[in-house]
């Protein structure tokens, strides 16, 4: 079931931080620092900042795609964070529920097995900070580019749509015997 | 250090506990902590409940941190005492934002349980 409608509720949004910064936005221009933007190392530097510390462990880059096999068939939780302001986009973290558990669990210092709602707010958490924390790696996107709250979608057999990027970084990653999934859209730019 | 009673506001209960925790870590032996899930609530928790330090997340739903802390100076809520922001936003002019909002700290996530500990120990100690 394609989830078309995330592309106008999550990358369309414009925030309130982002609007406040209007009079610099007049004049200011990404398409500069493409290169900067995206860079994909910004997204492994996040990753391993987020992970080392709030949940204490160490990622590895996995270069074996998301979505093959069974870890993601049965049921899939995927967080979004959209980016409006200079940027607009989203920040989506994808897994599986044996993956979005063990997060979980690192993150709130005790075991958790079935995908419930303290495991929906700790990965909308993690995606959170890993859009905060990637963000902040271009100055520029840092001061001028907001962050809307998380959305968490859990279910089966449902595919995230964004039509015509600018940019699109999509990296695995593993930790534990899991692994999980993180991609930067960027629909638009200034 | 004790009897500290301290307000978290945090859309995310997971954030709580851990901010909850991290307190704990900085050695606030006999801590009372107060939740809540947005500026909203927490305004509400702050008319019948005497804190000592208030951390608040920035990005949430319905009223956010900033909001938050204006409202508290505008309804004379928790006068004196101590507003830590603990957010992904961490642009200088996001921290100039939360200053002149009447915040005193500032936290960037992710953290480490020590940053907590060394912002809120100094607040608590100057105020």
């Amino acid at each position: 079931m394609p989830l078309t409608g995330i592309k106008a509720s999550v990358c369309g949004f414009r925030c309130k931080q982002a609007s406040s910064f209007g009079e610099k936005r007049m004049t200011l221009t990404l398409r500069d620092s493409m290169n900067l933007v995206a860079d994909p190392g910004n997204l492994d530097n996040s990753v391993h900042e987020v992970f080392e510390t709030m949940l204490g462990v160490q990622c590895r880059r996995d270069p074996i795609e998301l979505g093959v096999g069974a870890e993601i068939s049965e049921e899939s939780v995927t967080a979004v964070v959209g980016f409006g302001g200079i940027l607009s986009g989203a920040c989506v973290l994808r897994c599986g529920a044996p993956a979005a558990c063990r997060i979980a669990a690192h993150l709130a210092g005790f075991d958790l097995n079935i995908v419930d709602e303290i495991v929906k707010d700790a990965i909308g958490e993690i995606c959170n900070m890993l859009a905060g924390s990637w963000k902040t790696k271009v100055p520029d996107l840092a001061a001028n580019c907001g962050l809307s709250v998380p959305a968490v979608i859990t279910g089966r057999d449902y595919k995230l749509h964004v039509q015509a990027p600018e940019f699109r970084i999509c990296h695995t990653y593993a930790f534990d015997g899991v692994r999980f999934e993180m991609t930067i859209v960027c629909d638009g730019l200034q | 250090m004790s009897d500290i009673h301290a307000l978290i506001v945090d859309d995310s209960s997971v954030m709580r506990k851990i901010v909850e925790r991290s307190l704990r870590q900085a050695g606030l032996d006999s801590l009372v902590v107060f939740e809540a899930a947005s500026g909203v609530e927490g305004l509400e928790i702050l008319k019948t409940k005497k804190v000592y330090l208030i951390l608040s997340d920035i990005n949430m739903p319905s009223m956010d941190g900033l909001e938050f802390v204006r409202q508290l100076k505008m309804q004379e809520l928790a006068t004196g005492v101590p507003v830590v922001m603990i957010t992904t936003e961490s642009s200088e002019a996001h921290v100039r934002q939360a200053i002149e909002a009447g915040a005193r700290g500032y936290i960037r996530k992710p953290f480490t349980a020590d940053q907590v500990k060394h912002r809120v120990l100094t607040l608590l100690s100057a105020s």
